[in-house]
């Protein structure tokens, strides 16, 4: 049972092409094994890599030059390289703590809280978090942590907005019928108007080959992909917490 | 001519897949000209032989199985390679990785000239696998390669550019741009 787990198992895991009962046998053993964990990381990351590296192939040549799409990306230093985690943002953000002692305030009440900003001073009202393991543990920090960000806020007479983004077995937080937390979730969702939850639609494209129904809880809006998303929200300025 | 050529739903269907041949052959290729090329080459086969699709819902597979043929003839005409083994296991590029990569542009750059120099065979399972995320047996098909081949090769491809990748960004010394709030 504790047998090395091989690349070609783990590349066959985060491919899809593993069945159920595989699949949440692998699951269980990665949930208690970080060094698993951390493979399984590093070969999403490669493969999100790989997706932003050709999200945007340069226009054509020879023909329809004006079907160039005007790089809505483009004006995006780094909003990508959030999502490449376990090869890139580690690397990324060696060395970048000096940089941030001015927007430590905030953050400080959240020990390991990582976030990213595009933004000099990252802005502490317009959180992101994103959740992309059914892992439970997981699952319950995505929304302990929401919640003492909005409840922090709301003490502190702060208007935040905040939305939480699903993707990949993530995506299990927002789906009706499967979700652990679903009370919870409309509970918050109650309590704070400004807390909104997106669900990645080619994650859910995915779920659906596979023969499964997807539904989503009430509320839950969908985006076309959680990369554009976070993108997006970076641009706008927000800020991105993995949890 | 071609707006003319396409009309009706299954060419519809057909030419609203230009974008993703168009992506995947650019990842082959790295070459913005030959992709435009090998893409409309690969949809002008497709309409010429659209009694040969059986279900629109395999389309896709198909479109990129001809476009596969199109790529392979292409590189045996500008090469004159007899064994497509051979070709396959061919380094298409040596180009130098850019230096850093530390932006979203040159992270891009970098993992595309990654990509680049994986040999052929393996840079189209991995592109097919991960750009389109067509499953294993796919791939196979759209190849004509065993599954057991298709899951080496992006096995490999995958250690290798894990490899370059992490290589490359531990040389890089310049200070990175982005934040982190502990």
């Amino acid at each position: 049972m504790n047998a090395f787990v091989s690349d070609e198992t783990l590349h066959a895991y985060v491919d899809g092409e593993l069945d159920q009962a595989e699949r949440e046998a692998l699951a269980v053993r990665i949930q208690g094994d970080p060094e698993l964990a951390q493979r399984v990381c590093a070969l999403r990351s490669l493969k999100d890599m790989l997706k932003l590296a050709y999200a945007e192939p340069p226009a054509p040549q020879r023909r329809d030059v004006a079907r160039a799409q005007g790089g809505r990306l483009q004006r995006c230093a780094l909003g990508c390289l959030v999502l490449g985690t376990g090869l890139v943002v580690g690397w990324m953000l060696r060395g970048a703590e000096p940089a941030v002692a001015t927007a430590q305030a905030p953050f400080e009440a959240m020990p390991g809280l990582q976030t990213v900003s595009l933004a000099r001073v990252p802005d502490p009202d317009r959180m992101l978090l994103h959740v992309d393991t059914a892992a439970p543990d997981r699952m319950q920090a995505t929304l302990d942590r929401a919640e003492r960000l909005l409840d922090k806020a709301e003490r502190e007479g702060r208007q935040m907005q905040m939305e939480i983004i699903a993707n990949s077995n993530g995506l299990d937080l927002l789906r009706a019928g499967r979700s652990p937390h679903a009370a919870r979730i409309a509970n918050m969702q109650a309590r704070h108007a400004n807390l909104h939850w997106v669900a990645c639609s080619q994650s859910i494209a995915r779920f659906i080959r596979e023969g499964q129904r997807v539904e989503l809880l009430p509320a839950v809006r969908t985006a076309p992909t959680a990369i554009g998303e976070i993108v997006t929200r970076l641009q706008q300025g927000w800020t991105y917490v993995r949890v | 001519m071609i707006n003319r050529l396409f009309s009706g739903p299954l060419r519809q269907g057909i030419e609203a897949q230009r974008p993703l041949l168009y992506r995947l052959a650019y990842a082959w290729c790295h070459d913005a000209a030959l992709a435009d090329d090998l893409a409309q080459e690969a949809l002008s086969k497709a309409w010429a032989r659209r009694d040969q699709l059986r279900e629109t819902a395999a389309l896709k597979g198909w479109l990129v199985s001809i476009m596969n043929h199109c790529w392979i003839d292409h590189l045996r005409a500008r090469r004159d390679f007899e064994d497509v083994d051979a070709l396959h296991d061919t380094l298409a590029s040596n180009a130098d990785l850019p230096e850093v990569c530390c932006d979203r542009e040159q992270l891009v750059a970098c993992v595309r000239a990654a990509v680049a120099t994986l040999p052929l065979a393996q840079r189209q399972v991995l592109t097919l696998v991960d750009l389109e995320e067509f499953g294993y047996a796919e791939v196979a098909r759209i190849l004509e390669i065993p599954v057991g081949t298709v899951m080496s090769r992006l096995s490999r491809a995958r250690a290798a550019l894990k490899l370059i990748l992490e290589r490359k960004m531990r040389q890089a010394e310049r200070p990175p741009v982005l934040r982190r709030v502990k």
